[in-house]
């Protein structure tokens, strides 16, 4: 169990950050309680990398305070970085290493013994299933094996705050699997955790809350089921003909699109939307192929945002 | 107390890890190693050749030989010091390894003692080499010898650390360090004795650190004057003091 810092394991306030004339933070905010896991979504530019960056004390903002564990990154940074487990997005092992010698590594620079190091790194590759792969060099394995052994780089000190940007990318469903079981597992046991994903399926895999990034800025941050209610969803329907020429109605409920024999409807509630389409129009019913519908993704949460804030 | 205990923890990681790093590519220290040995035995009958027009021992063409190469190939082996900088950069592992509560200094202590441990093993073996095949022996004393070869590597890492903090990538890394390792040996007199360098190129000298080292070498092997070697010495920490202020330089320009 960690030390509870109940509001705010991690607190970044209005982090601003620019790399000569480009803005790269612009009064970025976000805290994350003891046991919490976010997702932290947002397209490339919208400030993820330099939030982490500044978090693990790589970058210095210009304005603004972070706090690890209570830790002030800019007055602590030692002590901060101890209470941090960081997995970037570029991989960021020795190739010539094998998984274990990288693993011990680092947990050696957090300052566990070689005896605690060794127990620690056995405990971890379990949990994230690179036992066989262990003592095979990092360049020999897969890139999900890769991203695992990255994982388990941030992990094998058991720090109270996690920072993990896309961890299961070329990950197979079993070893996401076991990455997602272990991150809850570190959540129950109160780390709080920042996790970037562009996938909605894992953030409800985690039970986690959302926050999304743009511009520099956190524009929205919350429930994932109380963020996405709001979000069109959109239907797909395939038809023998040109969709076009079924002359689709007008509607204030929803958006249609049409191009060539596909007609796409964007709306909160695209099911419902469609049968009523197909009830009102019996010859576009006969003339259906198939209908695909499709719940709110983060990419449409995403774009429904940026509209809203007016970029 | 448990400050010092973990800066011994995580210095001992880093050295660990980073001599794991070095026997798992060890071919170029170990082609640097070879070449100077294959150099000394070609390279002596030539300097005996100069000596005796000059009227000196037999040995001090070993001398002469040994302390050149190890000037010229210490130079070459900067280039795997490089390298080891230039992979934590395309590795994306100086970031992580700077993510950790390790301070910037341990994680450099770190990576430089396994490195500092080679360099001087390589001279060494060359040394030995000379001193089993060929007979060689210090005209001053043993100490005077390890003094000299301490002090240079650590000078040569000094200076290959900075300079691999505007290295970008493995071929500017190669073209540079092979210009760097062929300027320095001939201005320190390593492959031909400055005596029958032109003129202007003996005046120009003292401006490179092997001509330093290779005055401490001679000092230490053929002259017999153990004192002698202080100057060099003295000069060679200059230069290493000027890498220790480049490195930083660069490094803090560079974000690093």
């Amino acid at each position: 169990m960690y030390t509870c810092y109940t509001y705010g394991m991690l607190e970044a306030v209005a982090l601003h950050k620019r790399f000569r004339d480009v803005p790269a933070l612009e009064g970025f905010d976000l805290a994350v309680a003891a046991g919490e896991i976010v997702g932290l979504v947002g397209h490339n530019g919208a400030g993820k990398t330099t939030f982490a960056r500044s978090v693990a004390g790589l970058v210095r903002p210009d304005r603004g305070t972070i706090r690890v564990a209570g830790r002030d990154v800019a007055r602590e940074p030692r002590e901060a970085r101890a209470r941090l487990g960081l997995a970037p997005q570029e991989l960021a092992l020795y190739p010539t290493a094998t998984a274990r010698e990288n693993l011990l590594l680092f947990a050696g620079l957090h300052g566990l013994r070689r005896k605690e190091s060794k127990r620690r790194v056995d405990e971890v590759a379990e949990a994230l299933v690179l036992v066989d792969v262990l003592d095979r060099k990092i360049r020999e394995l897969s890139g999900g094996q890769q991203r695992r052994v990255q994982a388990a780089s941030a992990i094998v000190h058991r720090p109270p705050v996690l920072l993990l940007d896309e961890p299961t990318v070329g990950a197979d469903p079993t070893t996401r699997d076991a990455l997602l079981s272990t991150l809850r597992s570190l959540a129950g046991d109160g780390a709080a955790i920042v996790y970037t994903t562009h996938y909605l399926s894992e953030l409800d895999a985690l039970e986690a809350t959302l926050a999304v990034a743009d511009h520099g800025r956190i524009i929205a941050r919350g429930e994932r089921a109380k963020l996405l209610s709001g979000v069109p969803g959109h239907a797909i329907l395939e038809f023998d003909r040109s969709a076009a020429s079924l002359d689709p109605p007008v509607m204030t409920s929803a958006e249609i699109f049409t191009r060539g024999a596909e007609m796409t409807i964007r709306a909160i509630d695209p099911a419902a939307i469609v049968a009523a389409l197909l009830a009102a129009y019996p010859e576009a019913a006969s003339q259906l192929r198939a209908i695909q519908v499709h719940a709110p993704t983060l990419d449409d949460l995403y774009r429904g945002l940026v509209a809203h804030h007016g970029r | 107390m448990a400050g010092d205990s973990f800066t011994r923890i995580r210095l001992a990681a880093q050295v660990r890890h980073q001599g794991i790093l070095l026997l798992r590519e060890p071919g170029p220290l170990i082609g640097y190693t070879v070449m100077p040995l294959l150099l000394i035995a070609v390279l002596r009958p030539m300097f005996q050749a100069i000596d005796h027009l000059h009227a000196a021992s037999t040995l001090t063409g070993t001398g002469q030989a040994a302390a050149g190469m190890a000037v010229m190939f210490s130079i070459f082996a900067m280039k795997a010091v490089g390298a080891s900088m230039l992979e934590e950069r395309t590795w994306n592992t100086w970031d992580r390894l700077r993510a950790t509560p390790a301070h910037s200094g341990q994680l450099l202590l770190g990576k430089a003692l396994p490195l500092l441990v080679t360099l001087i093993a390589q001279q060494f073996f060359l040394f030995g080499f000379a001193i089993t095949m060929f007979g060689l022996r210090p005209a001053s004393n043993w100490w005077a010898l390890v003094g000299t070869t301490v002090v240079w590597s650590t000078c040569v890492l000094l200076l290959g650390t900075a300079a691999s903090s505007l290295i970008r990538s493995p071929a500017q890394l190669s073209a540079c360090g092979d210009v760097a390792a062929v300027l320095t040996t001939i201005l320190a007199g390593a492959l031909v004795p400055t005596t029958l360098l032109p003129g202007w190129l003996q005046h120009l000298g003292p401006v490179s650190p092997g001509h330093w080292a290779m005055r401490g070498y001679e000092a230490a092997l053929i002259d017999g004057n153990a004192k002698a070697i202080v100057g060099p010495l003295a000069a060679l920490a200059v230069f290493g003091a000027l890498g220790i202020g480049l490195g930083a330089l660069f490094s803090h320009r560079s974000g690093g």
